[in-house]
C-alpha cells in the first residue's frame, strides 16, 4: 500500500511545471494523512461498527453527515459550471475546470463515505445482484454512478482540443450534468424526506433545501479553491469574477436560509408534540449548538459578508464568507440527521437496547438516542476528505496547466481575464455556439 | 392468505419481562440487544408510574416489530434483504443485507437492532430453536414471529411462555381466529396508526 502510495506521488511529480513542485509537501501530507485514515477503516473492518459512536437509537452517525455534506459540496459546484453552459453565462464558464474536478473529487469522497458506513461492505455486490427499486438509497446509488461518469466525461471532454464534434459532445454532457445534478441532491434529501417515522426529516421542502444548501456550500468551497489556485498559480480567476461568484453565493444564502425558515415554521406552528420536541432539541437542547451555529455562522455572518458589493471586492472576505458557508453547511447536516434520532416515537424505560455486549444491567438501554463521534470516524473522516483532496491536487496540473496561457498570464501577475465577457475558454465558447446549431469554429 | 399476527392485552401485562427473555433465548439473540421488551409507557424508569401522587397510572407496552402490512423497512431497503413472507411475516434475509440501516431509520418503532460487533453470547454458545439462522456481524435483525416455531403451527414463545395468558397469536385472514375475534370485540389498536405503516400487532386494554 505504501509503496504504490509513494509510487503515484513519485509519478505524479515528474511532469509537474515549476510552479507546482511547491505542491509536494501539501502532496505528502495529505497522503499521510489518507494512509492513517485507511488504517482506521481497516481498524473498523476488522472490529466493526462497534468501534463507532453509532448504536441501535441513533443508528446513523458522522459517516452520513459527511456523505450528505459531499454530495452537496459535489452538485453545488458542477451546477456552476454546468448551468453556465447551458444558460450561456460565459464568464462562469472559465472555471468550469476547476468547478468539474471538484464536483468529481467531491462525489468520489461521498460514495466512499457510503461504503465505509455499511455494516457488510463484503456483501455490498448484492446492490447488483438483488436491486429493490423502491429503495431511496437504491435510487443514490444508480443516480451517483451516473453522476460520476458525467463527471469524469466532462473533464475528459474539456481537456480535448476544440473540435466540432467534441464541442457539441461538451454542449450535450453540460445539459445532462445539470438535471443530474440536481437530481443527485434530491434523491439523497428522499433517503430522508421519505421516512414517515421521522417527523424531524419527513418534509417535501428537504429536497429543494438540499439543492440549495449544495448551492451554497458548493459554491463557496469552489470560491475558497479558486483562490488556493490563484495564489499557487495553477489555474487563474479575476477579482471580478470571483466577486461575481461571492454574488451568486449570497443570493443562495438568502435562498437557503428562507426555506430553513419555511421549515421551521411549518413545524412549529401547529404545535404540535412531536414536532415541539424536534424544535426543542434544535433551539435549546443538545442539537442547538449545531442548530444556532448553522443560523448564525453558516447563514446571517457570510450574508452580511457578501451581500455588499464593496465587502465582497475583498478576497479575504470572500475566503472567510466561503469557509463560514462550508462549515454552516456541515453543522445543518448534522443537526438535520442527528436531532430526529434522539426522540423514539414509542417513549418509555427501558427505552431502546443499545447494541453491545460487555455492558452491565440496565446500562445496555437508553431512553433517548445518543451519540458522539469516535476517534475511528473521525480518524477515517480526515482521510477521505484528504484522499479527495488529494486526487484534486495531484490531477489540478494536469487538468488546468499549460493551456490558455493561464499559468504564463498568473505568473506574469497580469489578470487573467480582463474583462469577464472576454472568451477565455475557446472550447466552453464554441460548446455553446454549437448547441445553438450555429457549429461556429474557434479560433 | 395467511397473515399471522400477535394480538396483547395491556391489562393482563404485568411488565414481568419473561416474554423479552422467552424471545432472546429462543432466537439466539446475542448480548446488548433484544427482540422484545416491555416499555413502562411514558415512564423514566421500568416499572414506574406516571402523574402526580396519588393520581398515578402505570401502561405497560410490549414491544416488538409490528409485522407492518405496510412496512416502512422493506419499502426502503436498497437490496430487498426485508421481505414479507407467504405468512405475513416480515423477515430479514441475512445473507442479502448489507449493513446500510436505512431501515432502522425508517422503521418508526425502533423494532430493529444491529449487530455492532461480533456478537457475543452468554453462554458461550449458540441457544435456542436449532433452525433459527446465527446471524453474522454488520446486519440488521428484529421479530421474526418465532418463524421456526410458526412454521411448525406452534405459537411464538413470547405467547406460549407469557404467564397471564396476555398475548394470543393467530391469523387475522381467519375471522374464526381468536385474535380476528378480539380484533372486533375489543376494537384491538394499532400502534402509531398515523404513519400508515398498519402493523398486525395490535392491542387493546
Amino acid at each position: 500500500m505504501t509503496s504504490k502510495k509513494a509510487d503515484t506521488v513519485a509519478r505524479a511529480a515528474t511532469p509537474m511545471p515549476n510552479s507546482s513542485k511547491k505542491a509536494i509537501p501539501a502532496i505528502v501530507i495529505l497522503a499521510i494523512i489518507t494512509l492513517v485514515g485507511i488504517g482506521a477503516w481497516v481498524y473498523q473492518l476488522a472490529n466493526g461498527l462497534a468501534v463507532t459512536g453509532m448504536n441501535n437509537g441513533t443508528s446513523w452517525g458522522l459517516y452520513i453527515t459527511c456523505f450528505m455534506f459531499f454530495v452537496g459540496l459535489s452538485a453545488g459546484g458542477l451546477i456552476v459550471a454546468s448551468s453556465a453552459a447551458v444558460f450561456g453565462v460565459r464568464q462562469y464558464k472559465q472555471v468550469a475546470k476547476p468547478a468539474v474536478l471538484l464536483s468529481t473529487v467531491c462525489i468520489i469522497a461521498a460514495a466512499a463515505f457510503v461504503l465505509i458506513d455499511l455494516g457488510g461492505v463484503q456483501r455490498v455486490f448484492n446492490l447488483i445482484l438483488h436491486p429493490n427499486l423502491t429503495s431511496p438509497l437504491m435510487w443514490d446509488v444508480l443516480v451517483i454512478a451516473i453522476y460520476l461518469i458525467i463527471n469524469i466525461v466532462y473533464l475528459v471532454l474539456m481537456g480535448r482540443r476544440s473540435n466540432v464534434a467534441s464541442d457539441r459532445a461538451l454542449a450535450i454532457t453540460s445539459r445532462l450534468a445539470l438535471p443530474v445534478a440536481i437530481l443527485v441532491h434530491s434523491v439523497t434529501a428522499w433517503i430522508f424526506g421519505l421516512q414517515i417515522a421521522k417527523v424531524g426529516w419527513h418534509s417535501a421542502i428537504l429536497a429543494p433545501l438540499f439543492v440549495t444548501s449544495a448551492l451554497d456550500s458548493g459554491l463557496a468551497l469552489l470560491l475558497i479553491v479558486l483562490v488556493v489556485l490563484n495564489a499557487t498559480k495553477l489555474f487563474a480567476t479575476s477579482k471580478k469574477l470571483l466577486s461575481s461568484l461571492a454574488g451568486l453565493l449570497a443570493v443562495c444564502i438568502a435562498v437557503d436560509a428562507f426555506m430553513v425558515g419555511c421549515e421551521i415554521l411549518t413545524m412549529a406552528y401547529p404545535s404540535a408534540p412531536e414536532e415541539a420536541a424536534v424544535l426543542t432539541l434544535l433551539f435549546t437542547g443538545s442539537s442547538a449548538p449545531l442548530f444556532w451555529g448553522e443560523i448564525v455562522l453558516g447563514l446571517a455572518v457570510p450574508f452580511l459578508l457578501l451581500v455588499f458589493s464593496r465587502l465582497r471586492e475583498s478576497v479575504g472576505v470572500i475566503v472567510v464568507a466561503s469557509a463560514l458557508v462550508v462549515v454552516g453547511v456541515f453543522l445543518k447536516r448534522a443537526w438535520l440527521l442527528l436531532t430526529s434520532f434522539v426522540t423514539f416515537n414509542v417513549a418509555g424505560a427501558p427505552g431502546v437496547a443499545y447494541g453491545r455486549s460487555g455492558l452491565d444491567g440496565t446500562d445496555i438501554w437508553s431512553l433517548i438516542g445518543t451519540y458522539a463521534p469516535t476517534w475511528v470516524e473521525v480518524t477515517v473522516t480526515l482521510g477521505v476528505i484528504a484522499l479527495a483532496a488529494l486526487i484534486y491536487v495531484l490531477l489540478a496540473p494536469r487538468l488546468f496547466a499549460g493551456e490558455d496561457g493561464h499559468l504564463e498570464l498568473a505568473s506574469a501577475g497580469a489578470p487573467a481575464f480582463a474583462t469577464p465577457l472576454e472568451p477565455a475558454l475557446p472550447s466552453a465558447d464554441a460548446s455553446t455556439a454549437a448547441a445553438l446549431g450555429t457549429a461556429a469554429k474557434t479560433t | 392468505m395467511t397473515r399471522l399476527a400477535i394480538v396483547i392485552n395491556q391489562d393482563r401485562c404485568i411488565g414481568c419481562q419473561t416474554c423479552a427473555n422467552a424471545c432472546k433465548m429462543e432466537n439466539n439473540v446475542p448480548m446488548g440487544m433484544l427482540w422484545n421488551r416491555v416499555i413502562t409507557v411514558g415512564s423514566d424508569v421500568i416499572d414506574g408510574a406516571v402523574g402526580t401522587y396519588p393520581n398515578l397510572t402505570r401502561e405497560y407496552l410490549p414491544m416488538a416489530c409490528q409485522h407492518c402490512d405496510n412496512p416502512a423497512c422493506q419499502a426502503v431497503c436498497p437490496v430487498g434483504a426485508t421481505y414479507t413472507d407467504e405468512a405475513g411475516r416480515v423477515l430479514i434475509n441475512y445473507d442479502i443485507c448489507i449493513g446500510c440501516r436505512i431501515c432502522m431509520a425508517a422503521c418508526p418503532y425502533n423494532a430493529r437492532v444491529f449487530n455492532w460487533e461480533e456478537p457475543v453470547r452468554d453462554p458461550d454458545f449458540n441457544y435456542g430453536h436449532k433452525d433459527v439462522p446465527v446471524r453474522p456481524r454488520g446486519v440488521t435483525e428484529k421479530c421474526t414471529l418465532c418463524k421456526e416455531r410458526t412454521d411448525e403451527d406452534r405459537e411464538p414463545m413470547c405467547v406460549t411462555c407469557c404467564p397471564t395468558k396476555a398475548r394470543s397469536f393467530g391469523d387475522l385472514d381467519n375471522p374464526s381466529s381468536a385474535v380476528s375475534a378480539l380484533i372486533r370485540e375489543k376494537s384491538a389498536y394499532q400502534l402509531l396508526p398515523e404513519r400508515g405503516t398498519s402493523p398486525k400487532t395490535r392491542y387493546f386494554k
